[in-house]
Formats: structure tokens, C-alpha cells, sequence
């Protein structure tokens, strides 16, 4: 589904992805562990089509694609998702409005019908319910007063309604309760499926024990280190990044 | 017309963003009697609600010959070249307890110079909305306005006053008396890349009167908005709110000076501002100018003003959730106006909405 190959990217002339390479496979969960710095955001904004990094060697192929042709917008209506660590505020565009925009963009450029309000609002509901999110809430500007948490679950709530094929979850897990961590890392479970795949980013293994990721990386210094199964989560956790580093 | 009266000058602080070029070149032109008459149905906002129809300061439908203005208003250089020139207007008066509904005001201008003097007068619980669309169909037209507007006892008028085009200039001074209780909304919404002055001067004279001046204003191409607020609090208890929404693209000047006095025994006065702005190309500029003169000392006077670009952050954001930049852009620019159309009747918010989009196309940031 995903193949990065050689990556290198600059931000602002200062290297940070250093030949990054790493297939995913429709099916699988990836998650890319590493320290503060070693260029896993950077990862994350440069598969979205984020403004101000430059890829100076290397390819990106989504579902046959070049995605480094592609805007942002065309990336997303091929089936690409970013949860993002800092999700932003926009005030006076109200969360169910900007996300039936969205849906209903991603499905025109994919020439298929738009979602009519009732279905969109029937199924925003559900997912919303499921999430524990209170509807009301989603009748306010995009995560404009919503906790850490609840900026968490409106992602998680986006990419439930968008149906991604790959979703990348730019340290989704940060700034959550163990509630919350429950709720976020259900949904990603039940977004799961022999069609999608998701590239899991984080610090820490715990949400690993809710999300059993079918692949594990260790990611330092814009590159990966070393990979493998669950049980790489569980040593990067015990032995730290240093060890791995040497 | 005789000879040319001094016009305001940019030295004068309160003209200092005032582009009266076309009325300096205009003052002695009268606009010509038999232009053909442009399709009205495009400007009306208010399709079903009675018209008064003026074409280049000529009566058409509903007009009157121009009311007598208010002699206690204030003088002023554009006002009072007004009454000294215009032969028609609209003159509205509205009884004790009576709500009039809708009325709208027409005045389309393409070449010359072309005024009027309007005016209305609500009496006591009176209610009346009215929409002011004031266009240009020509390139050298300058159209200048008067109103003058005294609301009784717990009388309440909203008045929309709307330049959705032109090149020239369009001037308009409305001057307010704001009995107890009464309300006025003044709602301003510009879209045009002509030059414009437009001026709200509000008297809160009785007990708990509220002003309201709003405004979205977007200026586009060479475009020079100017608008000027006076919200006197004379008495005690008044209340008053301000909030506008700026947005200056191509190489337009867009600018507000928003004016809050508050006399020395104007006590409890609650009065508020919001003036924001955003600068969409860098050739484009827009000023904020609050001013707040408080001499009575138990007053709530709040306000805040910012001038900004757009949020690349959020434009990413969007576009990573699969909005397009036009849509993206669209939907940013109206959130950012939203805040400046909450008194919009609810009766108009469909045809200013409609328009919104194409009014904001007008104003959006060039493609990176």
C-alpha cells in the first residue's frame, strides 16, 4: 500500500530524514517508536504534503502513486490520513460542517456522490456516540475548547467518518488519560481491516497493549534502526532508545 | 452645481484613509438625466419587500422628494453637501407600536455626481429593517449619502447598508438618535475595489439604549474602504458593540476607526469592540484605529483589534482532511467574518449568504 523508499528530507536546509525506507502492506499496523527529534513528525507532514520540507532524494508510492506528486487535498481523497499530534482550532467553522465539506470533497474528487445531510448527521452521531464524544460539541468551531483529549477522539472521530485507506497517527496517544487512551485506541481496533493499514506514531508502548501492531520500528536520527514484531515495543520500553542507538 | 465646497482633506485625522479623489474631480458634474436603467433585480436583496429606487440622485419607484434632514444633527462636509444637493430620498416614518417589516433602498449611480437625503423616524416600539444598496454601474460615479435616523422609546432599527461593486466613490453618512430602550443595529458590508467612506455617528440619549455597528468589509484590486464610527454614550446605561471584520487583498486599503465616547455622567455605560483584519496579499494593507474617550469613571468599555494573515496551519489542515484550497479558503474567510453577522435579520441572511461566497472569491489569497 505504502512504499517509502531512500527517504531523505531538509527542513530549512537542515537534514532530518535520512534514508528512510519502509513498506506497508494493506492489513498491517506499523509503529514507528523513537525519541524526541528523530524525525517522526517530520515523517508524518511530509506523507501529508505539509508546506516548508524538502525531499531532496528518495520516493513515496501510495496505491501505485507517486504521493510526492500529489497535493495535500489529492492525498487525502487517495485514501491518506494524518491524526495529527497538535490538532488545530478553527473558530467559526463548526466540526460537523468542515468534516461534511470533507467528506464530501474526498468523495467528488473520487467521483462518487456526495453524502446527503441526513446520512452524514445519522452516521456522525454513531460514531460520535462511540467515541464518547457529545454531539453538541461537534456543533462548535473545530476542536475550538475541546481538552487534549477530546482533540484526540475528534480525530479519531474524522478518520471513522473519512474511511481512510491508511491512516498515519502522529502520536495520537500523547496527552490522554487511560480512559481516553481506551477510547482513541478502540476506535483505531475497529477502524482496522484486511483493506486499510495504519503507521502508528509514538513515544511509549502502552498504547501498544491496546493496539497489537503487526510491526514494530525503532526509529532514531531520521532512519530506522532496527524492526521488528510486538516484542521490539516491549524492549525499547525496557532497555530505552540509547541501547538501540549503539 | 455651484461652486465646489471644500472637501475634507487626509490631514484632518478623522479622513486620514479617505479616498475622495473621485469626489474632487466629480463635485461639479451632476450625473446625466437619461442613463439607460441598469437591471435592478441583481442588487435587490430584499426581492419582496416595497422599493425605493433612485438612479444617479433621480427618483424612479417609491421616492420622495428628499426629506428634510435632522437640523440637530451634526454638521458634516459629505451630509451636508448632500442637502445642499440632492432632489430625492427616502423618507420613512413609522408609528407608535407599528412594525413595518422590510424596506429596501436602491440607489445605482454610473457617472457623475449623484446625492440624496434620506431619513427615517421610528416612534415609540416602531420596528423597521431596511437594506441599503448603493452601486456603481459606470467607472466615474460618485454617489453620496445622507441619513438621518431618530429612533423613539423602545423603538428598534436594523439598517443594512450594502456596496457589493463600483469604481468610483460611494460616501454615506448616517447620523442616529437613540431614544430609551431603542435599538439600533448598523450593519455595513462592503465588497468592492471602488473607493468608500461610510460613517455611523450614534447618540445613545435615553436610559438603556443599544447601538449595534458591525461590519464586514473587503477591499479588492485599488480599492479604499473606509469606515468610521461615533457611538456617543450621552446618558447613563447604555450599551453598545462594535465588531469588524476586515479583509484586504490585491492592493486594496481597508480601514476602521471605531469611536467610543462615553460622556462624564454617562454612568454604567457597557460598551464593547472587536475589530480584526486580515491581510490576504502583501500589497494589500488594512488599519485598525479603536478609539475610546471615557470621561465618567464606573464604565465597561472592552476592546481588541488584530490584524493577521491567514492561518497556513490551518489551510493544512483542511487540505489534509481533503478540502481543496478554493473550498479551504472559502470556509476560513467566512469563520473569520461569521463574528460580524450575527445581527444580520434573519429574513436576509439567505440572499447575503449567497453572495457571501462570491464576494469572498473576490478577496481570497492568490495560489502559492
Amino acid at each position: 500500500m505504502l512504499a517509502i523508499q531512500d527517504l531523505h528530507v531538509s527542513v530549512e536546509g537542515r537534514p532530518i530524514l535520512k534514508g528512510l525506507s519502509l513498506a506497508i502492506g494493506a492489513g498491517e499496523v506499523h509503529a514507528l517508536m523513537g525519541p524526541n527529534g528523530a524525525g517522526k513528525s517530520t515523517l508524518a507532514h511530509v506523507l501529508a504534503g505539509r508546506e516548508g520540507y524538502e525531499v531532496t532524494r528518495g520516493s513515496v508510492t501510495f496505491l501505485g502513486r507517486d504521493l510526492l506528486a500529489l497535493a495535500p487535498h489529492e492525498r487525502a481523497a487517495a485514501g491518506l490520513f494524518l491524526g495529527f499530534q497538535y490538532p488545530v482550532e478553527i473558530p467559526g467553522v463548526s466540526n460537523l460542517l468542515f468534516l461534511r465539506t470533507a467528506l464530501n470533497a474526498q468523495r467528488k474528487a473520487r467521483g462518487e456522490p456526495e453524502v446527503p445531510a441526513s446520512a452524514f448527521l445519522k452516521r456522525a452521531r454513531a460514531e460520535a456516540e462511540a467515541l464518547g464524544l457529545d454531539v453538541e460539541m461537534l456543533k462548535r468551531g473545530v476542536n475550538v475548547g475541546f481538552s487534549g483529549g477530546e482533540k484526540k477522539r475528534a480525530e479519531a472521530w474524522q478518520m471513522a467518518l473519512l474511511e481512510p485507506r491508511l491512516a498515519v497517527l502522529d502520536e495520537t496517544d500523547s496527552g490522554l488519560d487511560i480512559d481516553a487512551l481506551k477510547v482513541v485506541a478502540a476506535a483505531i481496533q475497529r477502524f482496522r481491516g484486511p483493506d486499510r493499514a495504519v503507521l502508528l506514531i509514538t513515544h511509549y508502548q502502552r498504547v501498544l497493549d491496546h493496539v497489537v501492531p503487526t510491526h514494530v520500528h525503532a526509529f532514531l536520527d531520521g532512519r530506522i534502526a532496527e524492526s521488528g514484531g510486538p516484542e521490539l515495543a516491549r524492549r525499547l520500553e525496557a532497555e530505552g532508545y540509547t541501547r538501540i542507538a549503539a | 452645481m455651484g461652486e465646489t465646497p471644500a472637501l475634507p482633506s487626509r490631514r484632518e485625522e478623522d479622513w486620514r484613509w479617505a479616498d475622495l479623489s473621485w469626489a474632487e474631480r466629480l463635485a461639479d458634474t451632476p450625473a446625466p438625466a437619461n442613463d439607460p436603467l441598469p437591471d435592478v433585480a441583481a442588487f435587490r436583496l430584499a426581492s419582496n419587500a416595497p422599493l425605493t429606487f433612485l438612479a444617479a440622485g433621480r427618483p424612479v419607484a417609491g421616492a420622495n422628494h428628499a426629506p428634510r434632514p435632522d437640523p440637530t444633527a451634526p454638521p458634516h462636509p459629505l451630509a451636508d453637501l448632500a442637502t445642499a444637493h440632492a432632489s430625492a430620498g427616502l423618507d420613512l416614518a413609522v408609528g407608535p407600536g407599528q412594525d413595518a417589516g422590510v424596506h429596501e433602498f436602491l440607489h445605482l449611480g454610473s457617472a457623475g455626481a449623484a446625492h440624496s437625503v434620506n431619513r427615517i423616524v421610528l416612534g415609540p416600539a416602531a420596528r423597521l429593517v431596511v437594506v441599503e444598496v448603493l452601486a456603481g454601474t459606470g467607472h466615474d460615479h460618485w454617489l453620496n449619502h445622507r441619513l438621518d435616523v431618530d429612533l423613539g422609546d423602545g423603538a428598534e432599527l436594523v439598517r443594512v447598508l450594502v456596496v457589493p461593486n463600483g469604481q468610483g466613490l460611494v460616501s454615506e453618512r448616517t447620523f442616529a438618535r437613540v431614544g430609551p430602550r431603542a435599538r439600533l443595529v448598523a450593519l455595513t458590508l462592503v465588497a468592492s475595489p471602488a473607493a468608500v467612506r461610510a460613517e455611523v455617528r450614534a447618540q445613545l440619549v435615553g436610559a438603556e439604549a443599544d447601538a449595534v455597528a458591525d461590519g464586514v468589509l473587503l477591499g479588492h484590486g485599488a480599492g479604499a474602504v473606509d469606515v468610521l464610527t461615533r457611538i456617543e454614550h450621552l446618558v447613563s446605561q447604555a450599551r453598545s458593540r462594535q465588531t469588524f471584520r476586515l479583509m484586504a487583498a490585491g492592493r486594496a486599503q481597508v480601514s476602521v476607526a471605531a469611536g467610543v465616547s462615553v460622556a462624564r455622567h454617562a454612568q454604567k455605560t457597557d460598551a464593547a469592540q472587536s475589530l480584526k483584519a486580515l491581510v490576504l496579499d502583501r500589497t494589500a494593507a488594512a488599519n485598525l484605529k479603536p478609539e475610546l474617550e471615557i470621561r465618567a469613571d464606573d464604565v465597561t468599555c472592552a476592546h481588541g483589534c488584530a490584524v493577521g494573515e491567514p492561518d497556513p496551519w490551518a489551510r493544512f489542515y483542511l487540505a489534509s482532511r481533503g478540502i481543496p484550497p478554493a473550498d479551504a479558503d472559502r470556509l476560513l474567510l467566512r469563520a473569520f467574518v461569521a463574528d460580524a453577522l450575527t445581527h444580520l435579520p434573519a429574513q436576509l441572511a439567505p440572499a447575503v449568504e449567497a453572495r457571501l461566497d462570491t464576494w469572498l472569491d473576490l478577496s481570497r489569497p492568490a495560489a502559492p
